[in-house]
């Protein structure tokens, strides 16, 4: 019998839950949505036996994301950018959180979150998963300035308002999922999040050009992205 | 604390729960076979000071890398160790509800804490130093060679500001009062302050200055202390 099927009358009815139990998540596009509209279900199934799963469909989800609007970005110097760009801006995501999650972890424990890495890394997959998921809602935007501008300061300084936008609604997002893990002070988080967008920045200087066009894969001058962005904006581009 | 129930089950308590300060991990911990909160603190000491270490040595030299990632770890437990009978005589005589062994175990703990976090931001600091211009040999230079030392000063004050808010939360918990905690933790801090800039002057360089070759410890170690050398830096200055 299926215990879930309703009593019959007369019977005692099992006291109600306090917190009623999200539905499960079925497939990835439903993850998705619940991302966008319910972040809680999502907060939730990382808690329970379809967290590996979940967090597996935000991942993928963000490097076809990440991938889509790499190629936008590409698309303003065409040629080997249009998969140069792509394979670098969603590596180079991957590879900032990695450096960063180890922080997030000692951060979240330290604000008094009673939380396992698994969620950790679910919450930190939600982020960048909402954050990509909005770039690729820009990239009409983004594309339709790539094959109208030729200046490559002005395309990264969009490129770059765009990921700002992104970044505002998917820190909310993730400050509410701490506060779903019961963290009591969010301040290390919010330095946490200050640092990750640093890292993201200097990470898409070290792995320059992403717009522009090169003769080598990856740059053999090491450079701070102020001081890449100055450069970019004295030349005048 | 001594006279706290905590719920023991044998095992250690997750380092997640000292980290949120959570009374009964500690507890637990203090309340473990000295030996094994021993082993355990220091071999999280060893690995998260050793590669913050290693992540702040890097940019000078592989060498000078594995060097301080001995060094860094190694500093905290001598002071530690060192300061052990001081800090539980000191205790003792202010008042302090924690046995000599106890007292060790929560400065080892908070600087267990300090090294976890050191640990989890060495990634950041590598990231750094691979984006920062080589060490060039010939003209002993580097760009960002300064912007390292401050961030690594940044990383360290934050992690000890961070350990001992809870250190100071434990020894509330022990003594059920927040002057006597303060009081305590103050002379610990200056005892571990004198022992540690000490201990710290003999196994320099930690970053490995640019005008310098990599060494494990400089040729003129023991020879002034640290108080000596910043009393001269403050007079030259001064006098300027």
């Amino acid at each position: 019998m299926n215990t879930s099927d309703p009593a019959p009358p007369g019977t005692t009815q099992p006291p109600p839950l306090t917190q009623p139990v999200p539905e499960p998540l079925a497939g990835p596009f439903s993850i998705l949505e619940a991302l966008l509209r319910e972040p809680n279900r999502v907060w939730h199934a990382f808690r329970g036996d379809e967290a590996g799963r979940v967090i597996a469909v935000l991942i993928f989800a963000t490097a076809v994301c990440a991938a889509l609007y790499g190629v936008v970005i590409g698309s303003f110097s065409k040629g080997p950018q249009l998969w140069a760009a792509p394979v670098k801006v969603t590596l180079g995501l991957f590879f900032s959180v990695i450096i960063c999650l180890p922080s997030l972890y000692i951060f979240a424990s330290l604000g008094g979150a009673r939380t396992r890495l698994v969620e950790v890394i679910g919450l930190t997959a939600g982020l960048i998963t909402q954050n990509t998921l909005l770039l690729v809602g820009f990239a009409p935007v983004a594309w339709i300035f790539s094959e109208s501008t030729d200046s490559i300061a002005w395309m990264g300084a969009m490129h770059l308002a765009f990921w700002f936008v992104s970044c505002a609604f998917g820190f909310r997002l993730f400050l509410a999922g701490f506060e779903h893990l019961n963290a009591r002070h969010l301040g290390g988080i919010r330095v946490w999040l200050a640092m990750f967008i640093v890292v993201v920045l200097q990470m898409s200087t070290a792995l320059r050009p992403l717009i522009g066009t090169s003769e080598d894969f990856l740059p053999k001058e090491k450079r701070f992205f102020l001081k890449h962005w100055f450069h970019q904006m004295d030349e005048g581009k | 604390m001594t006279s706290q129930t905590a719920k023991d089950d044998g095992n250690p308590a997750p380092l997640g729960a000292l980290l949120a300060g959570e009374p009964e991990a500690v507890a637990r911990d203090l309340g473990r076979p000295a030996l094994g909160t021993l082993g355990r603190h220091s071999t999280v000491i060893v690995i998260g000071a050793g590669l913050f270490g290693a992540s702040i040595g890097l940019w000078r030299d592989p060498v000078q890398a594995l060097y301080t990632a001995v060094k860094l770890p190694l500093i905290l437990l001598l002071c530690a160790t060192g300061n052990a009978l001081l800090n539980g005589i000191i205790g003792a005589m202010l008042g302090l509800k924690l046995t000599f062994r106890q007292s060790f175990l929560a400065i080892l703990m908070s600087f267990s804490i300090a090294s976890t976090i050191l640990g989890s931001v060495s990634p950041l600091l590598f990231f750094y130093v691979w984006n920062m211009t080589p060490f060039d040999p010939a003209h002993r230079t580097a760009e960002g060679y300064s912007g390292l030392m401050v961030l690594a000063v940044a990383a360290i004050a934050f992690a000890g500001i961070a350990s001992n808010i809870r250190l100071v939360g434990w020894l509330d918990r022990a003594n059920a009062s927040r002057v006597l905690s303060l009081r305590v933790l103050f002379c610990w801090l200056a005892g571990n302050l004198v022992l540690g800039s000490q201990l710290s002057w003999i196994l320099r360089p930690f970053f490995g200055s640019p005008n310098l070759d990599v060494q494990f410890v400089r040729a003129d170690a023991f020879q002034g202390n640290f108080f000596q050398a910043l009393w001269i830096a403050v007079r030259t200055v001064v006098d300027r």
